[in-house]
C-alpha cells in the first residue's frame, strides 16, 4: 500500500498514538544526545541526527530484569515477568541502517529456544524507517549492500519528498493495519520528488570475498596488527545495531533481588575468562578478530547474512580509531 | 509469561537431597525437584549440561555428572573458585538451589552398544564421563570390555573416591588410577605417572572401541597422540568442551570456539571435530 502523508500529520498521528496508550519511540534529544526514546509530544522528535545508539534497545534494553527472587528459610520464591510490561510501541523515523537490523537480531532471538523478552516486545512494535538524506564520513550503509532507502525490518517506510511531507509504503500487514486505522491522515501518493537520498562515500565491499578470506584466516598477522591499539572498551559492541551478545547478572542479595540480562561485549577479557583462570581469547587481538569473524563469518555461516548494516556508529565512537569499514575493505583487497 | 511464551531464562527450583566432599575443594550437590511435574516428566542425556543458580551471585555451568539411568534426582559436581561456586558451597540440606536446562547435545550412547568404552579422564574432569559411566554400568550387557584410566595430581585430588572403590572392585571394569609422580601417599595401590602415559601402559585395543576423554587442556594435547599411536581413529574419540556461558541457550555469544558454539553445537565432540575447530579454547 503505498499513501503520502504531510508532517503535521505525521505529528498528528504521533500524539494521537500517545493520546491512545501505545509507546511511541523516536529521536529525541536527551540530555544534549539524541537517542531512540519514548516521546511525551511529536513536537519531541528530531530527525536530522542520527541517534548515539541504534535503535536495537526498543526490543532488546540495555539491562533488563528477567526474573527476581525472594528466600525465606531454605525456600526461594521465583517471581516471573509479566508480559504485560512489554507496551504496544510504534518506533518512529527509525534509521535504515538500524531497522535492516532488527530482522537479524530476530535470527538470534528466535532460531531454537524462543527468547520472548525480545519477541513479545518485537510481536507489539510497530517500525516506520525514515529513508536518509544526510550521511556523514563515517556512513557505510552502501558499502555492506544496503542503502539510505533500505526498507528491510520496516513496516512502514517514509520517503521525505520535495516541497514537504512524505511518500510513506507499507511492506507488513503491521503497517498496513497502521494507515488503515488512521486512514483520515494518509492521502493518495502524489507525484512530488523525494528528496536527494544521502550519498555515503564508501566503496561497496566485496562481502563474499571478505567471507572467504576469513574462512582461511583464523590465523593471520593482521589480526595483531589491527587490534593491538584496542582498549577494550566495548562502545562498539554497545552503539551497534546487531551486537546483540549479553550477560545474566544477580544484581541483590542473597535474601532477595533481580536477575538481569544486560549488554556485553566481546572485547572485554572477562567475556571469555575461565573461573579457573584460563582464557580462550586472552589477548584484545583474539577478542577483535571475534568481532570480525562473528559480523562477516560466523553469523553467515549459520543465519545467511552479515552482523553489520553500515551504520558507523563504531567508527565514530571509537576512542582509539579504528575503523571496520577499512578494515573490512582491506580483507576484500586480500 | 504464560505457558506458551515460556521465559527461558527462569530456572526450576530444587533441593537439596545430599552434599559430597569429593576433595577439600570439590562437591558433589544432589538435587532434587521441587515440582512434582518437573520431577516426574524431567529427562536428559549422558553428555547435557545445565546452568545451576546461587541466588544472588548468579548462575554457573556444569555437567549433569549424574547417570539419566538413575531417576528422581540429579548431582553436580564442581570446584570452588568462583562467586557462584563460593555461594553454590554454602548450600546445605534443605537448601534450594535454581537449575536451568538440560542443555546441548550429548553422548551418542546408542551408537556405543555393542563396543568397548574406554573412558580417560585427569582430576576433576571426571564428572562430565562419569554420568557415561554409570549410564554404561547400568546397561552393562549392551557393552563389551570398560576400561577407565583415570589420573589427579594427588590422591587428595581424586573425585568419588567412594565409586572408584566400587569399580576397583567390580570384575566387569577395569580401573586403572593413577597420581602425578609425587601425588602418592603411604598407601596408594594405584599408579603413579601422568594419565597419558598411564594410558598408552594400559595399552587398551582400538578394535571396536570407542574412548571418551576429558581433563585439562594439557592433558588432552599429550592424551589423544597417545589414543592415535594405539590405532584410535578421530571418529572413535570423544571429549567434552568447556566454556564460559551464560544462556546456555546459543544466544549470548560467548562459548564459541570459531563458528562453533559450545552450547549448541556442543558440548560433546569427536576428536575429528575438535581437529577441524580453530585453535580457540
Amino acid at each position: 500500500m503505498q499513501k503520502y502523508i504531510t508532517q503535521q500529520n505525521l505529528n498528528t498521528l504521533i500524539d494521537t498514538l500517545i493520546a491512545s496508550g501505545t509507546r511511541v519511540v523516536a529521536p529525541r534529544m536527551s540530555a544534549g544526545i539524541p537517542l531512540y526514546e519514548p516521546l511525551d509530544s511529536s513536537v519531541e522528535m528530531v530527525t536530522d541526527q542520527l541517534p548515539r545508539r541504534s535503535a536495537k534497545e526498543a526490543f532488546f534494553p540495555v539491562c533488563e530484569e528477567i526474573m527476581s527472587y525472594e528466600k525465606e528459610g531454605q525456600q526461594i520464591k521465583l517471581t516471573d515477568i509479566d508480559p504485560a510490561r512489554f507496551p504496544e510501541t510504534v518506533l518512529v523515523g527509525v534509521r535504515p541502517c538500524d531497522a535492516a537490523a532488527i530482522p537479524v537480531l530476530d535470527a538470534v532471538f528466535s532460531w531454537d529456544y524462543k527468547d520472548e523478552f525480545f519477541l513479545e516486545r518485537r510481536r507489539k512494535t510497530t517500525v516506520i524507517g525514515l529513508a536518509c538524506t544526510t550521511a556523514d564520513d563515517a556512513c557505510f550503509c552502501t558499502a555492506v549492500g544496503l542503502s539510505p532507502a533500505e526498507t528491510r525490518g520496516s513496516d512502514l517506510f517514509l520517503t521525505p519528498l520535495n516541497g514537504g511531507g512524505f511518500a510513506c509504503q507499507s511492506y507488513s500487514e503491521k503497517g498496513e493495519a497502521l494507515i488503515s486505522n488512521n486512514s483520515a491522515l494518509f492521502s493518495e501518493p502524489n507525484n512530488a520528488a523525494p528528496l536527494p537520498l544521502a550519498a555515503p562515500q564508501a566503496d561497496k565491499i566485496d562481502l563474499k570475498k571478505v567471507k572467504s578470506w576469513l574462512d582461511g584466516h583464523f590465523e593471520d598477522p593482521l589480526w595483531d596488527g589491527i587490534a593491538v591499539r584496542c582498549v577494550g572498551c566495548g562502545a562498539c559492541a554497545f552503539v551497534c545495531p546487531a551486537c546483540h551478545c549479553f550477560d545474566i547478572v544477580d544484581e541483590g542479595t542473597e535474601k532477595a533481588g533481580k536477575r538481569r540480562k544486560s549488554w556485553d561485549a566481546c572485547g572485554f577479557w572477562k567475556f571469555t575468562h575461565h573461573a579457573s583462570g584460563h582464557n580462550p581469547r586472552d589477548l584484545q587481538p583474539k577478542r577483535y578478530r571475534n568481532r570480525i569473524m562473528h559480523k562477516f563469518k560466523y553469523y553467515d555461516d549459520k543465519f545467511g547474512q552479515t552482523l553489520c548494516t553500515g551504520c558507523g556508529r563504531c567508527v565514530r565512537v571509537c576512542p582509539v580509531g579504528i575503523d571496520i569499514a577499512a578494515i573490512v575493505e582491506e580483507i576484500s583487497k586480500k | 509469561m504464560c505457558e506458551t511464551n515460556k521465559n527461558i531464562y527462569l530456572p526450576y527450583l530444587t533441593t537439596v537431597v545430599e552434599v559430597i566432599d569429593e576433595t577439600p575443594d570439590v562437591r558433589t550437590l544432589r538435587l532434587v525437584f521441587q515440582d512434582e511435574q518437573v520431577r516426574d516428566s524431567f529427562a536428559f542425556r549422558a553428555g547435557q549440561f545445565a546452568e545451576y543458580s546461587a541466588f544472588g551471585a548468579g548462575e554457573a555451568t556444569f555437567c549433569i555428572a549424574s547417570s539419566p539411568t538413575r531417576t528422581g534426582y540429579i548431582e553436580c559436581s564442581f570446584r570452588s573458585v568462583g562467586r557462584v561456586t563460593e555461594e553454590l558451597r554454602r548450600l546445605e540440606v534443605g537448601d534450594s538451589m535454581g537449575f536451568r536446562g538440560p542443555y546441548g547435545n550429548s553422548y551418542p550412547i546408542e551408537e556405543f552398544y555393542g563396543k568397548n568404552m574406554v573412558f580417560v579422564a585427569g582430576g576433576i574432569a571426571l564428572p562430565p564421563l562419569r554420568t557415561l559411566i554409570w549410564n554404561c554400568l547400568d546397561l552393562r550387557d549392551k557393552f563389551g570390555d570398560i576400561t577407565i584410566v583415570y589420573g589427579a595430581r594427588a590422591e587428595a585430588d581424586l573425585v568419588y573416591k567412594r565409586e572408584l572403590q566400587e569399580w576397583q572392585e567390580r570384575a566387569d571394569v577395569r580401573l586403572v588410577k593413577t597420581v602425578d609422580p609425587g601425588g602418592n601417599g603411604p598407601g596408594w595401590d594405584g599408579k603413579i605417572g601422568f594419565v597419558p602415559t598411564i594410558l598408552e601402559e594400559t595399552a587398551p585395543s582400538a578394535e571396536n572401541t570407542i574412548a571418551l576423554v576429558c581433563g585439562p587442556p594439557i592433558m588432552i594435547k599429550f592424551t589423544l597422540p597417545v589414543l592415535e599411536k594405539l590405532g584410535f581413529s578421530d571418529e572413535q574419540v570423544y571429549t567434552t568442551l568447556e566454556n564460559r556461558m551464560k544462556c546456555g541457550l546459543g544466544k549470548c555469544g560467548r562459548c564459541n570456539v570459531g563458528n562453533v558454539y559450545v552450547c549448541k553445537d556442543g558440548p560433546v565432540f569427536t576428536a575429528k571435530q575438535i581437529k577441524a575447530m580453530p585453535m580457540e579454547f
